[in-house]
């Protein structure tokens, strides 16, 4: 079976059909430490119903797969441009690339010739056994530090059939099971999924509604709900707050958040402050697109820590970074 | 096995004392120079005594190096005993090399690594007292020895036997249990014992009589230069004002006068005997690598039995380890190349299991590491042992003191260390009591003449010579057996069969010029000090260097295995198994390095399988490529009665062997370093740490029981908080369940980082670990690295 590197160097659509049920996952990590306890690995799927500003994977929202192009890895062989049957692929005389998303076929013939691995696609369409053929390369890991895997995203639950049947085979093997969840689905489906999740890791990225639909897309109405859902169901839960200069990082949105957070009781474990970093803005512009927030600059340690603070008031465990 | 008893709680540690920190200070601004006296000395006695049988030649000489040199005491110290005329500076030793000195001697101040300071009046010094040694010395007279192949494939760089060849041997460690509890008055006993055994008459027993007479001459040397020591203090003490200073002196003195000599009481006399211990057997010889090995074991009783407070003790101990750091040897410049940063190599282990297969933990283990992390100095290395019963307080002390960034302590596995020297030979009991020399070598201590880092086999240039026909591409000259040329194989198997050839050309010429060397060092220069601490010299009447140890092994390197592994699975899938490069295509490549073919070497870089990635299709090749080497070598036995025995570690000679090897298959530059010990080529280890390990656990680490050496680098990102603690010792404790032998762990600085961005090819593995996130560090942009680097040492 193909390791998850090998399969990077090469691209075929038609991976969807190969097996009854296939989900589309972006990259898969091992050694994860910030998500779950542990050493874990860490299963990014693609596709998202939220448009987060500050989202550190854009290479995630969509739910199809999409060229990627680190141009600092470009060796000049232009190949990519000679293979591509689309004729998609642009070289300007500044030396610079122009990719012609439209009339891209996903062939993956830029891909496949593209040896310094500066032409990418995003996204890759797996079977569960594939999937778990990595994950279980590090089960040694897991017993000896109490860790296991993590599905994320994107969204994992867009994917929701694929991810129950991959939690469901995880159990079956005996893996600790995490999902890293906006919670923005049904409450069938939240339920469906949970039940077979040992602990739920969550974004809350504002407590207005109003103000959250500018910020991601949508309401957070249904987010809420999803919470508490798992809550009273005994589910364990950590909670995490992305801290966003301008956008959530107020003293009274944190002091909402976090008694929402205290208000679901001992289902909660902890709760992670994740500061505002930049280190997705270099994929925003290899996707070709803009970042809408360009210039932003992180908080100051100081601030960080008021919030933690402020955070504490209402919650026991929260740590800063996950 | 014994079960282990509950552990106890770690002792309550201290920080680093005033006292400590004026002396740490004063350390730092000694800048290290050459002294001559040791070479005027030997050079002296040398020639007093032409004619005189060798052991008694080298007794004499170090009895006048003793009592000729100038000795010193500093301000703050309790432990006293130097090796030259100043802190921190190198004495010379012509006896084993001095031509190289006289060449370099303008060059030493102006290097770019390991610089000494020199006067002129010194370089006069030495150059008159070189004069003597012409022809003399035991490089010119192992090259005479040495098969004329066996020389020729040492300079073309297939190996390197430098290390023996240029200077003493070292890396031994001596039974300092039984010094420290009885004497040196009990060593000279049982030589006097031995020597009344002797039949004049029986030629051989002939031979013995003179190297015991040189064990009593050498040891009674070395008790004068203690109470040289013990006679200084007292004066100083007589002229001091300062009350305490005063009581100190006298202390000084006092113990001075009673060890080595005699058995050891108190914490401090036990250091201090120690201390003048190993510090003679490194003015003896220049052979680096001298271990103190099972500290904790032999330390830890005097100092329960002392009623010293942990304060105290952990100051003593401190102190201590400034005193390694200011002994000192000066290398030619090309092997400075390869042991940059002044380095003794001087290891020190705490740890593992007792002879009975009990945990061995105690309170000094804690101390050490806590020593480790009190100075902060690269001496000596630390190590710790791992096996079932390892307490969760000692591997969390470790991981403390790894995340402090200074490469140390490392870590090895008793689980397959134990079983490796079994099937060397080793009582069951002195495998269990296993410590390491210099690098990652193991031994039982005190009764091992190991010879460890014999010579370093380049695997990557026999790659280029399997694929070339044994034509070297460097010169053009046919050096190797004519194997075949890559076009003329016809599959993968052919391809093995020509690297298997080169291999075992080469190893056998290498293991002739080991024995050439290891035989003149038997006749000319054995050392009696050393060998009087070592067992069975006494009872069998041999020096070390003539087969006296207990257990003799040669131990042989291999370096590159990630190399040799990478090309040789490059070439199975590129060229055999898929068809996209033909043979010529490659050749041709590799012999223009690459000049216009960078998408063929991006090709070879990132199409082909790469070992370190938990990838079994190049781990398998990694791993049958250093078996291929292992079992080569275990076909040699030393002139000692001892057999050769395989390691897969470099020091750094990866970087003077890469540096005369040609492009290589899997996509590495001409001239450019090769892989580290057993770790993957940097760069091509994508797949983070866990995978790593499990592709390097893979190999046959108990074949190769001369050592493996394993880097492991992590951002502070991987590995910061309580669970960051935990995550390492899951990594190691996961290696070594499945079969590793050494473990170490780099954090990555801010340097390394700027390292990366100018060289991002060795770095395509690198991530920084964030919730959530994805993305290697070198796929970034630069303003946003830019921006990684300002917060690399600030974590949250």
């Amino acid at each position: 079976m193909k390791t998850w590197k090998e399969r990077q160097h090469s691209f075929d659509l038609e991976d969807r059909n190969k097996a009854a049920m296939t989900g589309l996952v972006f990259d898969i990590q091992r050694f994860a430490v910030h998500d779950g306890g542990g050493i874990r690995t860490l299963v990014f799927f693609k596709g998202c119903p939220l448009s987060c500003k500050w989202c550190q994977n854009p290479e995630s929202m969509s739910s199809r797969p999409e060229i990627m192009r680190i141009p600092h890895f470009c060796i000049g062989c232009v190949k990519c441009v000679t293979e591509c049957p689309e004729k998609a692929i642009h070289f300007k005389e500044d030396g610079s690339v122009k990719i012609d998303r439209d009339s891209c076929s996903l062939c993956g013939a830029c891909v496949e010739k593209c040896y310094a691995g500066s032409m990418t696609i995003v996204g890759r369409y797996m079977t569960v056994d594939e999937v778990m053929e990595v994950v279980e390369r590090d089960r040694l890991f897991y017993s000896t530090s109490k860790g296991g895997v993590t599905f994320s995203g994107g969204e994992p639950t867009l994917q929701s059939e694929f991810l129950i049947s991959a939690l469901k085979e995880a159990h079956s093997r005996g893996l600790h099971t995490a999902i890293e969840t906006c919670a923005h689905t049904s409450s069938e489906i939240f339920a469906a999924v949970i039940e077979h999740t040992d602990l739920i890791l969550t974004d809350i990225k504002h407590m207005d509604p109003a103000r959250h639909k500018e910020l991601t897309g949508v309401s957070n109405e249904q987010i809420l709900k999803n919470l508490k859902m798992a809550a009273d169901k005994g589910k364990t839960l950590r909670i995490r707050v992305p801290l966003i200069p301008g956008c959530n990082d107020s003293p009274e949105n944190i002091s909402a958040t976090a008694a929402f957070v205290g208000s679901l009781g001992s289902a909660v474990e902890g709760l992670d402050i994740l500061p505002y970093h930049r280190l997705g803005e270099p994929k925003w512009a290899q996707l070709d697109r803009e970042y809408p927030l360009h210039g932003v600059v992180p908080l100051k340690r100081e601030d960080v820590f008021y919030m933690k603070e402020l955070a504490e008031r209402s919650v026991h465990n929260v740590t800063i970074g996950g | 096995m014994t079960k282990n008893p509950p552990i106890m709680a770690i002792p309550q540690l201290v920080g680093p004392s005033d006292r400590i920190k004026r002396v740490l200070d004063r350390f730092m601004d000694a800048a290290p120079a050459i002294c001559t006296e040791r070479a005027v000395l030997i050079t002296e006695s040398y020639k007093e005594t032409e004619g005189q049988p060798m052991p008694a030649r080298r007794a004499a000489a170090l009895d006048k190096i003793l009592s000729g040199m100038s000795i010193f005491i500093q301000d703050d110290e309790l432990l006293v005993g130097n090796q030259c005329s100043m802190p921190r500076s190198a004495p010379i030793f012509p006896e084993f090399s001095c031509k190289w000195v006289e060449e370099e001697l303008d060059r030493l101040e102006k290097r770019t690594a390991d610089v000494f300071l020199i006067s002129e009046d010194a370089k006069v010094k030495l150059r008159s007292a070189f004069e003597y040694w012409d022809g003399k010395t035991t490089n010119e007279i192992a090259s005479q020895l040495m098969p004329a192949e066996s020389l020729e494939a040492h300079n073309d760089v297939v190996y390197t036997v430098g290390n023996y060849f240029y200077n003493g041997v070292g890396h031994i460690s001596a039974d300092y249990s039984k010094i420290l509890n009885c004497g040196l008055n009990a060593v000279i006993a049982s030589a006097k014992k031995e020597l009344g055994k002797i039949d004049f008459t029986d030629p051989e027993q002939l031979t013995k009589m003179h190297f015991l007479k040189s064990v009593i001459t050498a040891n009674k040397a070395v008790i004068k230069f203690t109470k040289r020591f013990a006679k200084l203090a007292k004066e100083m003490a007589s002229s001091c004002k300062d009350k305490e200073r005063k009581a100190e002196l006298l202390e000084i003195s006092r113990i001075c006068n009673k060890v080595p000599a005699a058995p050891a009481e108190t914490f401090q006399e036990a250091l201090q005997s120690f201390w003048f211990i190993h510090l003679v057997i490194q003015i003896e010889s220049n052979g680096h690598s001298i271990s103190p090995m099972r500290f904790d074991q032999y330390m830890n009783p005097f100092y329960k039995a002392d009623s010293i407070s942990t304060e105290k003790a952990q100051e003593m101990l401190d102190l201590l380890w400034v005193k390694f750091s200011e002994l000192n040897k000066v290398r030619d410049e090309s092997s400075t190349m390869a042991f940059a940063g002044y380095p003794m190599f001087m290891n020190l282990i705490v740890g593992g299991m007792k002879r009975d297969g009990s945990d061995a933990t105690n309170d000094m283990s804690f101390l050490v590491l806590q020593a480790g992390a009190n100075t902060k100095l690269y001496a000596p290395s630390l190590s710790v042992r791992i096996h079932e019963g390892t307490p969760d307080i000692l591997y969390k002390k470790a991981a403390e003191l790894s995340r402090m960034g200074m490469g140390y302590p490392a870590y090895y596995n008793d689980r397959v260390i134990v079983p490796a020297l079994l099937a060397r030979g080793l009582d069951r009991e002195d495998a269990r009591d296993y410590g390491i020399i210099g690098c990652v070598e193991p031994q039982v201590g005190g009764k091992t003449e190991g010879w460890h880092d014999a010579a370093f086999f380049n695997m990557a240039k026999v790659i280029e010579l399997c694929l070339n026909d044994g034509v070297d591409k460097r010169t053009g000259k046919q050096i190797g057996p004519k194997s075949g040329k890559l076009k003329d194989f016809k599959n993968f198997e052919d391809l093995m069969a020509s690297y298997t050839a080169q291999i075992a050309h080469f190893v056998r010429l290498m293991a002739a010029a080991d024995n050439a060397v290891d035989m003149t060092h038997g006749k000319h220069c054995p050392l009696p000090f050393l060998s009087s601490l070592v067992e069975d010299c006494i009872a069998e009447g041999r020096s070390l260097q003539e087969g006296g140890a207990h257990y003799n092994f040669t131990g042989p390197q291999g370096v590159g295995v990630a190399n040799a592994g990478d090309s040789l699975a490059a070439i199975k899938k590129l060229v055999f198994d898929d068809k996209k490069l033909t043979a010529d295509e490659l050749c041709e490549a590799l012999e223009t390095d690459f000049e216009g073919k960078e998408d063929l070497r991006q090709m070879l870089l990132n199409r082909a399988p790469k070992y370190g990635n938990d990838n079994d299709y190049a781990d398998e090749i990694a791993k049958e490529a250093a078996l291929i080497y292992c079992n080569e070598v275990n076909r040699y036995t030393n002139p000692r009665g001892g057999k050769f025995q395989p390691g897969l570690y470099p020091a750094s000679a990866n970087v003077p062997l890469g540096s005369v090897v040609t492009a290589t298959p899997d996509g590495r530059k001409a001239w450019t370093p090769l892989a580290d010990g057993v770790s993957p080529i940097s760069g091509c280890d994508t797949c983070g740490p866990t995978a790593s390990v499990l592709s390097v656990a893979k190999l046959d680490h108990e074949i190769a029981s001369n050592g493996t050496l394993l880097n492991q680098k992590f951002h502070p990102s991987a590995i910061e908080g309580e669970k960051g603690l935990e995550n390492l010792k899951s990594i190691t404790e996961t290696y070594f369940q499945n079969g590793g032998f050494h473990v170490q762990y780099n954090v990555i600085s801010r340097e390394t980082l700027e390292d990366a961005q100018s060289n991002p090819e060795e770095y395509k593995g690198l991530v920084v670990r964030v919730a959530g996130y994805s993305a290697f560090f070198t796929a970034l942009d630069e303003s946003l690295q830019n921006d990684i680097i300002a917060r690399t040492e600030q974590t949250f």
